[in-house]
Order: structure tokens, then C-alpha cells, then sequence
């Protein structure tokens, strides 16, 4: 558990039922982790996918997020997915939506999911509930773990780093009692395209956030050579992430191999910044 | 393109709401309790949510006109502004919206009227003194013009009250309402400008330094009263050249005598502020200038600060007279 790699995408998944996940631990190659957990917990080779199975319910959802977060070392650049079925009196049987409104029986306020951009997939609003519900006609979308999900990962990263999908399953013309677990399989592996999609958006996302806020190529190097304190880190960390704009890592070790201390170390950089004339044209 | 719009459930059937939504009919709308349920909340990513910004509209309940803060002024004894929408369309790298808000997404504020009963109220209260209100401290007074219609409704104040001065701030190629309107004398349309090499990597988004240039000519010689706002001034190589070029070009291609005034601000950020925007764009050049914290702020060193100002007011000096130049210090 504490000997977890760095992985510049990093994707969560949180699925109620093992024949909701099924296509994605086959697709993304997810295999069970070598330990017992509370929670089943797959991952890829990269560690770059993890995913849990909650079971059903609101506990449940939001015991295993945190749990997950916990467990597989996630960043705050990590992007978190729920995906399953959900009944529904609005959408057609086996469509897939993305949820931006997420509304409980307990809560007076919604919730209000990030959709990924340009998106070409219809959006619902969510209704979560701690019961299965037939009567459709007053939600656009209804499960019973969105919220809870929603409310443990927007605690763990930023809202635009969380997804929620839902294929519909149930509703007027599908009665729920008629759902199979090949027939959840089924919804899933029809939509598995349009969710690799948007997987792939999620993935750049929290890669292109790795890189940003990634530590700079020679803080951990200079670290290692003189003696930094805690404040002393940050300014080395801020000031070589300005410095590497426009000056190579060379000039850098050159320009602070004969520092004898970090004092000297952070005075030199600090230097550089101060004579340091932007060439715009470059920009 | 916005795709989300969210909509008060108190001002859904607002004539301003009515009227925006109808410029979006392919957005999705969705419904909100209070504006404060999207916007500004913890955890949001600034800049991911700045490439693809939703829309909410919203009811301001109080604050519509506040004193200007110290130091932002042109010439007046009493400088109030007010802002009907938060947040810009433009994604400015200096621009202190970035540190104030942690959302990007644009709040437009649909009850104008509120804002009328305010400003009137100020008028009323300050007969004795030279005041000017500024429209766009929290957001650019006329890029969504064409979506608001909130310049057009202000200036219908303002026709009434001409010893009231208004700004607006800019940095759009709006022309209306004004081109249809006849000129005031006691609006100022004010643009920010800097010379376009800077401006090309730092004024994400908003209309070419050129473009500005182009608008301004014609606004200037329609009649209405023009501002030139260089604020910030940004360092870097041949800054003297690019200035001299930028103001040189300006003074000799607008009608100098609607030129109301010139104002040169300094780069500042306050400290917690540069904080919270280089952690966004660490990457970004303007930081590799060198800035450095002075007086509990981020900035320039003072003599490069003094430096620029001096350069620019005395080139400026050739065109204007002293008492239209102004320093911006805030």
C-alpha cells in the first residue's frame, strides 16, 4: 500500500455491481489486488486504474470512495468515475447520459456535477434514493449511490476531476424486476465506446494537471545536496519552477555548483528572477 | 458556446433572464437554489473550468454600488463602481480575477433595475461633489454586451445626470450602443491596452491591441470620450521600444480631443493572490519577470515601477497635457 507508484494519470472508478464493472476491468485490464480488503479493489499493471465495488447503497458508495482514496494513494489530480444503471421515466432503455444535477430525499440542496467539455452525450439530472423508486415520472435519473459518491469525491479532488455516467436500465416500459445481470453487462458493453471517450478526457486531464503541478526537474536533486528548511523548499520549488521558463537545467547547475549553503543556493536563483528581462517575441 | 446555464429559481421569469436565455437556446439550463451553490465554492479548478466556463444567472441582493478603493481614480472626489456580472470572458494572465474567484464561470446579476435605484441614490447623496462610477472592476464592462445589454441600459441613467461621470473598462471591440447613440460628455470608455507583443501571450482571448486601436479611433471621432488605460505596465526586453511604439501609434490615430484622460498602472498582486495564480499557471512567462514581494505585495521593483511610468508619462507629455495623466495604484 505505501510503495505506490507515481503515475501521471490517475483514474478511480466506483461501481455499485460486479456486472457493471465487468467490461471495464476486462477493457482497461484491471485484476484483483493481491490483498483481502474490505471492498473487492482491482488495478491495472501501470497502477494508473483503480476500481472498487461498493454494492449497493448510499453507505456503501461513500465508504468505498474514501476507502479507494485511502487505499490506492490518489492525488488530488486524480479523476474520480461512477459509472452504472439507473432507472429512469425520461431517457431511452440502454442510453448513456452524464449526470449534472444530483438531488437526494434527506438534502433541501442539489449538488452540481462538472460535464466534461463538447461533450456529445445527452446530460440528466440525478435522483438518488435509498429505495428502489417505480414511479419514474418525477425523476429524469435515478440510482442509489450518485450522491454519496459525489459528496466523498468532491472532498478528495476538484468537482471538474469528477464523472458521473449512468446507462438506463429501468423505467414505464422496463420493469426492474426484469434486470438480469447479463442484461447489466449488456448496457454497459453497448455503451463501453462512448465511455472510453470520455475516459480518455479524464485521463488527459489528470495528466495534464500531473504536469503542472508536478515538482520542477532539479528540485528534488538540489534538495539532496544542501540542507533545505520546510520554508526554504517552497521558495526553492517557486523559484525554480520560474526559472525553468528560460533557463536550462546547465545553466542552472552552474549557476549554484559553488553555493555552500541553501541560503546561497535560493540567493542565486533569486538573482537570476531579478535579472531576468522577458523576451516577449518568444512567447 | 455555453453549454450550462444556471438559472435562479427566483429570477426564471426575469425579462433580463427571458431575454439572455433566448440567446442561448441550444445551452443546457438548470436550475439553482442560489448562485452560490456553483459559484465560488471549494474545490474548483480555476483554470479547467476557464476553457469551458458556464453561464449563471443570478439576483444581486445587495452591495450594487461600492466606493472604489483607494488609488482608482480619475480625477473625481468620489469613485464608486459596480459590477453586474463577475468574472470575464477574457483570460487576462495579470488579471486579478484569476486570485479572487475560485470559480470561472461567469455570474451575470439579471436585476439591473436594483442597480438604477442605487446609483440614483448616490447621485442624490453626493450633489456637492465631482463623483464617478466605474461599471467592470469585477468583470470587463462590455464583452458580453451583446448578451446583457446592461451598457446600453446604464447609459439611459446616466443621459439624465451629466455631471455624473461613468466609465467603462474594456478590452472589447463592442461599438454598441454607442456608434447608435449620440455622444455623451460624461462617459468615459476606457480601454486597457499594452503593446501587442506583450499582449499577444498575456491577454488570453481578448480582441487584438490593433483591433482596441481600431474601435477607439472610431469611438473618438463618433464624439464619445476616450480613456487609455496602460494598466499594467509590463517589463521585459526592448520595453521602452514597445512602448514608445504602442503610444506613438495610439496618439497619432486617435482624435486627441476626446481623449478624456491616460492612466499607467503597475503590475501588483497582493501576496496571498500571486500565490493562488502562479499555483494555476506556473508555467506561465510573466512570472519568470522579475517580481518580487515590496510593501506586502508582488511586484516590479520600485525603480523599475518608476522607470516605466516616467518613460510613458513623458512620451505621453508630447500629445496630452499633465493634468489628463493619472497613476493607477491599487
Amino acid at each position: 500500500m505505501n510503495n505506490l507508484k507515481k503515475t501521471k494519470n490517475s483514474i478511480r472508478w466506483v461501481i455499485a455491481l460486479k456486472e457493471e464493472a465487468q467490461v471495464i476491468l476486462d477493457y482497461y485490464k484491471l485484476k484483483p489486488i493481491n490483498e483481502k480488503t474490505i471492498y473487492p479493489i482491482y488495478k491495472n499493471e501501470e497502477e494508473t486504474h483503480w476500481l472498487i465495488i461498493c454494492g449497493i447503497g448510499r453507505n456503501n458508495a461513500a465508504a468505498s470512495t474514501a476507502y479507494l482514496y485511502a487505499y490506492s494513494n490518489a492525488s488530488n489530480y486524480t479523476s474520480w468515475i461512477n459509472i452504472g444503471i439507473a432507472g429512469s421515466g425520461k431517457g431511452n432503455y440502454g442510453d448513456l447520459y452524464l449526470v449534472d444535477k444530483i438531488s437526494t430525499y434527506q438534502r433541501k440542496k442539489s449538488t452540481f456535477p462538472s460535464t466534461l467539455p463538447k461533450a456529445n452525450l445527452p446530460k440528466m439530472h440525478l435522483f438518488t434514493s435509498d429505495i428502489p423508486i417505480s414511479d419514474y415520472s418525477t425523476c429524469e435519473l435515478i440510482d442509489m449511490e450518485g450522491s454519496a459518491f459525489f459528496d466523498i469525491a468532491s472532498k478528495l479532488t476538484s468537482k471538474e476531476f469528477i464523472c458521473l455516467m449512468k446507462v438506463i436500465s429501468d423505467g414505464p416500459e422496463n420493469d426492474i424486476k426484469e434486470i438480469t445481470r447479463s442484461k447489466i453487462s449488456n448496457l454497459i458493453k453497448e455503451n463501453l465506446l462512448k465511455i472510453i471517450d470520455v475516459i480518455s478526457y479524464y485521463e488527459r486531464l489528470s495528466e495534464e494537471e500531473f504536469k503542472i503541478i508536478d515538482k520542477p526537474k532539479l528540485f528534488n536533486e538540489i534538495k539532496s545536496k544542501w540542507h533545505f528548511s520546510a520554508t526554504q523548499s517552497y521558495r526553492l520549488e517557486t523559484l525554480l519552477r520560474r526559472i525553468e521558463i528560460f533557463c536550462n537545467k546547465k545553466d542552472i547547475e552552474k549557476a549554484i555548483k559553488n553555493c555552500e549553503t541553501s541560503n546561497s543556493v535560493i540567493n542565486v536563483l533569486n538573482t537570476k528572477i531579478k535579472n531576468n528581462l522577458v523576451n516577449w517575441s518568444k512567447f | 458556446m455555453i453549454e450550462t446555464i444556471y438559472v435562479e429559481d427566483a429570477i426564471q421569469n426575469h425579462p433580463k433572464t427571458k431575454f439572455i436565455l433566448n440567446k442561448f437556446k441550444k445551452s443546457r439550463i438548470i436550475s439553482i437554489n442560489k448562485y452560490g451553490e456553483i459559484f465560488n465554492k471549494r474545490n474548483q479548478n480555476f483554470r479547467i473550468q476557464k476553457a469551458n466556463p458556464c453561464l449563471i444567472l443570478a439576483h444581486k441582493k445587495d452591495n450594487f454600488v461600492l466606493p472604489a478603493p483607494e488609488g482608482f481614480g480619475i480625477g473625481s472626489s468620489k469613485n464608486f463602481y459596480f459590477s453586474h456580472m463577475y468574472n470575464c470572458i477574457y483570460d487576462c494572465r495579470y488579471c486579478f480575477l484569476q486570485g479572487m474567484y475560485s470559480s470561472a464561470n461567469y455570474v451575470i446579476f439579471v436585476n439591473f433595475e436594483d442597480f438604477d435605484i442605487s446609483i440614483k441614490k448616490i447621485i442624490e447623496n453626493n450633489v456637492d461633489s465631482k463623483v464617478t462610477f466605474f461599471s467592470g472592476y469585477d468583470c470587463d464592462s462590455l464583452a458580453l454586451e451583446n448578451v446583457t445589454g446592461f451598457a446600453k441600459h446604464i447609459l439611459s441613467i446616466f443621459r439624465k445626470y451629466p455631471q455624473i461621470e461613468i466609465e467603462f473598462r474594456t478590452k472589447s471591440l463592442q461599438k454598441e450602443p454607442f456608434l447608435s447613440a449620440k455622444p455623451m460628455r460624461n462617459v468615459i470608455l476606457a480601454y486597457s491596452l499594452m503593446p501587442e507583443l506583450m499582449s499577444n501571450s498575456l491577454d488570453n482571448k481578448a480582441p487584438s491591441i490593433s483591433k482596441r486601436i481600431s474601435v477607439i479611433s472610431e469611438l473618438a471621432l463618433k464624439g464619445w470620450k476616450i480613456g487609455l488605460r496602460f494598466d499594467p505596465l509590463i517589463h521585459g526586453e526592448n520595453w521602452k521600444e514597445l512602448y514608445k511604439e504602442l503610444l506613438e501609434n495610439i496618439y497619432n490615430n486617435i482624435f486627441l480631443d476626446n481623449l478624456h484622460s491616460v492612466s499607467f498602472g503597475s503590475l501588483r498582486f497582493p501576496k496571498r493572490m500571486f500565490k493562488d495564480i502562479f499555483k494555476l499557471y506556473p508555467h506561465e512567462p510573466l512570472f519568470t519577470s522579475p517580481l518580487s514581494l515590496n510593501n506586502k505585495m508582488i511586484s516590479y521593483d520600485i525603480d523599475i515601477e518608476e522607470e516605466m511610468t516616467s518613460f510613458c508619462k513623458n512620451l505621453s507629455l508630447k500629445y496630452i497635457n499633465e493634468d489628463q495623466i493619472f497613476k493607477c495604484s491599487i
